[in-house]
């Protein structure tokens, strides 16, 4: 099911959770909502869900407005960061749970319900646990619980908040793994929630980024990565060298140089220079002095396991982050306190905020 | 092995149960026995003293008096009537206390207050005051005569005091369980399908059912030993609305000590024995529902 969110406005007080959000979700896509804590994540959830109301702007589930659409008359599955497990009931009543509660006459017989929760509790690897209570569980089978219990309505979308938020790092990347897995096999449109942006490039189709009740960008994983829409993304996606530099005519300089980037060049003043580590090129120094356009840096430290080496370079007293592969770091012969020129192949320049 | 590590970190089972199972806290021995010899000075020593008076009068004349037909209804009267008002107090109650935990009005402080005058008041005030208005000549009371019944001077009447003295017993169980339920379940409940009403059978009410059952206790207990609130508003008129307290007074008014004794003996073990079965209810709502 395709989802259309159009101006969604919603306020808590004085306080504005999300200032007019437009976002169209594709079906069957698995999306995901990726923002630092309080930019209005759960809130767009929870409004899709219908567990809030938004104060202005619409939701449609394929064209069809939901104001009037109760959460229980939605459909929609609804995976809370808490997991919110019925404590009293086994895992196996808090799968059934959403079957046992529809109207009479659309209610399966008890036995396809066995049937189902069975199958279910199978495909999230729970089976022997039917009879536990969610006590007894670790946080990942509770997750899984959570997760086959919001499946067993057999939901249009499916809506996880933060849903690897709680778990150590083993268990997380496993329940990530498994969960693109399941998403694959299902095609159930689906929205995640994540304040790890290492999470969102790697799960997701495609990677909302919010801040401030806004999204900032919407993209595929590589669009986010590759071409962030400002400078608050390339901060919060991370993995990138800030330079102080300034704008001077139209013109982004680094010591005097001019570096050459992509996109827009903003209004004259102090600016911020951005560059992937792994698009710093370096060079073996030429005995005379540094070339024309290039910089000259002095290794700092090097760490050179795995196929990639990472090097931390001194350029005129910043900090500079390069990667290259070990093929290329041999050839250029380069060790700690050595010298050598760099290069941007590609970078971005944003006005600096005070 | 599947793609999902079961990171198992799963309680163990029960240990068993040992008497002197090692804890950290330190003077077990002088705790349990100070403990003893408490109760035994408060309740056991008074209570079994009263009991083998009880005995003094011997098997036979021990059913004689407890079996006559104006005692039985006294105890009908005194249980019934607590019974009932625990269990109309099990509903308005929840109703009060989710009023108080789930909404804010102006007036909210107030009514709070107001919960607990019950608890704070002489019961003989209380008693004084119902009757004042649920008697045929006050105002509620006239309203009740004029559609052919009587409120003051039946068990409706005993009934209606012990709804009040019982009332904050149940709101002050339930409400801390209230507050502490995780709106999150409900609004899984509804995501998952689940009516409001669906949602209150089958999520709340479980979750509550522990607190609810001890209020119920706690308020029935009340009720069952309740003197000063339930005598003016009873009238006392035997084998209609005496309850078992009054019943012990007269006897005593009488010098006839050894029907009050044998009286009060029989009133003790039945209180007991229901308490102890309360408490099996308890354990095993708690043992099915807040694992
Ligand atoms: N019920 C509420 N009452 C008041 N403020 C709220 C409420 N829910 C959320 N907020 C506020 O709205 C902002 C966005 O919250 P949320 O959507 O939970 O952010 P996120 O999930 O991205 O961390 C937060 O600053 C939060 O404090
Ligand atoms: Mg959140």
């Amino acid at each position: 099911m395709a989802i259309e969110i159009r101006n969604v406005e919603k306020t808590f007080g004085a306080f504005t959770a999300l200032g007019g959000v437009s976002l169209d979700v594709r079906s069957g896509e698995l999306l995901a909502l990726l923002g630092p804590s309080g930019s209005g994540k759960t809130t767009l959830l929870r409004i899709i869900a219908g567990l809030d109301h938004a104060d202005a702007g619409e939701v449609s589930f394929d064209g069809q407005d939901t104001r009037d659409r109760a959460a229980r008359d939605r459909k929609v599955g609804f995976v809370f960061q808490h997991y919110a497990l019925f404590r009293h009931m086994t895992v196996f009543d808090n799968v059934a749970f959403g079957l046992r509660v529809k109207k009479k006459a659309e209610r399966p017989a008890e036995m396809d319900i066995r049937r189902r929760v069975g199958q279910l509790l199978e495909m999230v690897q729970l089976s022997h646990l039917a009879s536990r209570y969610p006590s007894q569980l670790s946080g990942g089978q509770r997750q899984r619980v959570a997760l086959a219990r919001a499946l067993a309505i057999e939901p249009k979308v499916l809506l996880l908040d933060e849903p690897f938020g709680a778990l150590d790092a083993k268990v997380r990347k496993d329940l990530r793994k498994w969960l693109r897995h399941l998403h694959d096999d299902m095609h159930i449109t689906s929205i995640f929630v994540t304040h790890d942006q290492e999470e969102a490039l790697e799960l997701a189709d495609r990677v909302v980024v919010m801040n401030h009740g806004q999204i900032i960008q919407v993209g595929t994983p590589a669009e986010v990565y590759d071409t962030p829409a400002d400078s608050f993304v390339f901060d919060f996606l991370g993995g990138v060298n800030r330079l102080n530099g300034v704008i001077e005519g139209g013109v982004a300089r680094l010591d005097g140089k001019a570096v050459r980037v992509d996109g827009e060049v903003g209004p004259n003043g102090p600016a911020v220079i951005y560059v992937r580590p792994h698009q710093v090129e370096l060079d073996v120094a030429p005995g005379d002095g540094v070339p024309e356009g290039k910089w000259s840096a002095r290794v700092s430290s090097l760490h050179a396991a795995g196929p990639v080496a990472r090097l931390e370079l001194d350029l005129a007293g910043r900090a500079l982050e390069a990667q290259l592969s070990r093929d290329r770091l041999s050839d250029l012969a380069l060790d700690v306190g050595s010298w050598c020129t760099v290069d941007f192949r590609h970078a971005r320049v944003f006005p600096a905020k005070n | 092995m599947t793609a999902v590590a079961s990171g198992a970190t799963v309680r163990p089972a029960k240990r068993g149960w040992s008497f002197l199972a090692p804890t950290i806290l330190p003077g077990f021995g002088t705790a349990f026995g100070f403990t003893l010899a408490y109760l035994c000075l408060i309740v056991l020593i008074p209570l079994g003293h009263m009991a083998l008076r009880a005995a003094d009068v011997g098997w036979d004349r021990f059913w004689a008096i407890t079996l006559a037909p104006r005692v039985l209804h006294a105890f009908y009267v005194s249980f019934g009537c607590a019974l009932a008002a625990a269990l109309i107090n099990a509903v308005f109650g929840l109703v009060v206390a989710w009023v108080l935990v789930r909404y804010r009005f102006p007036g909210r402080r107030l009514i709070d207050a107001m919960v607990d005058l019950p608890f704070a008041l002489p019961t003989s005030v209380a008693g004084i005051a119902l009757t004042a208005i649920y008697a045929p000549n006050g105002w509620i009371g006239a309203l009740a005569k004029a559609a052919g019944f009587k409120i003051a001077f039946t068990p409706i009447g005993i009934v209606i005091a012990l709804v009040f003295v019982g009332l904050p017993f149940i709101v002050r169980t339930v409400e801390p369980v209230l507050q502490d339920l995780d709106a999150e379940v409900e609004e899984a409940a509804a995501s998952l399908g689940a009516t409001r009403w669906q949602t209150f059978i089958k999520v709340l009410l479980p979750a509550i059912l522990p607190a609810l059952i001890t209020g119920v206790a706690l308020a029935f207990a009340r009720g069952v030993g309740e003197y000063g609130s339930v005598i003016f508003i009873a009238g006392n008129i035997p084998a209609v609305s005496e309850i078992v307290p009054l019943l012990i007074v007269a006897r005593l008014e009488q010098y006839d000590y050894a029907g009050a004794t044998v009286i009060a003996t029989a009133m003790m073990g039945v209180s007991f024995l229901m308490l102890l079965g309360i408490n099996f209810l308890q354990r095993w709502t708690r043992s099915r529902h807040a694992r």
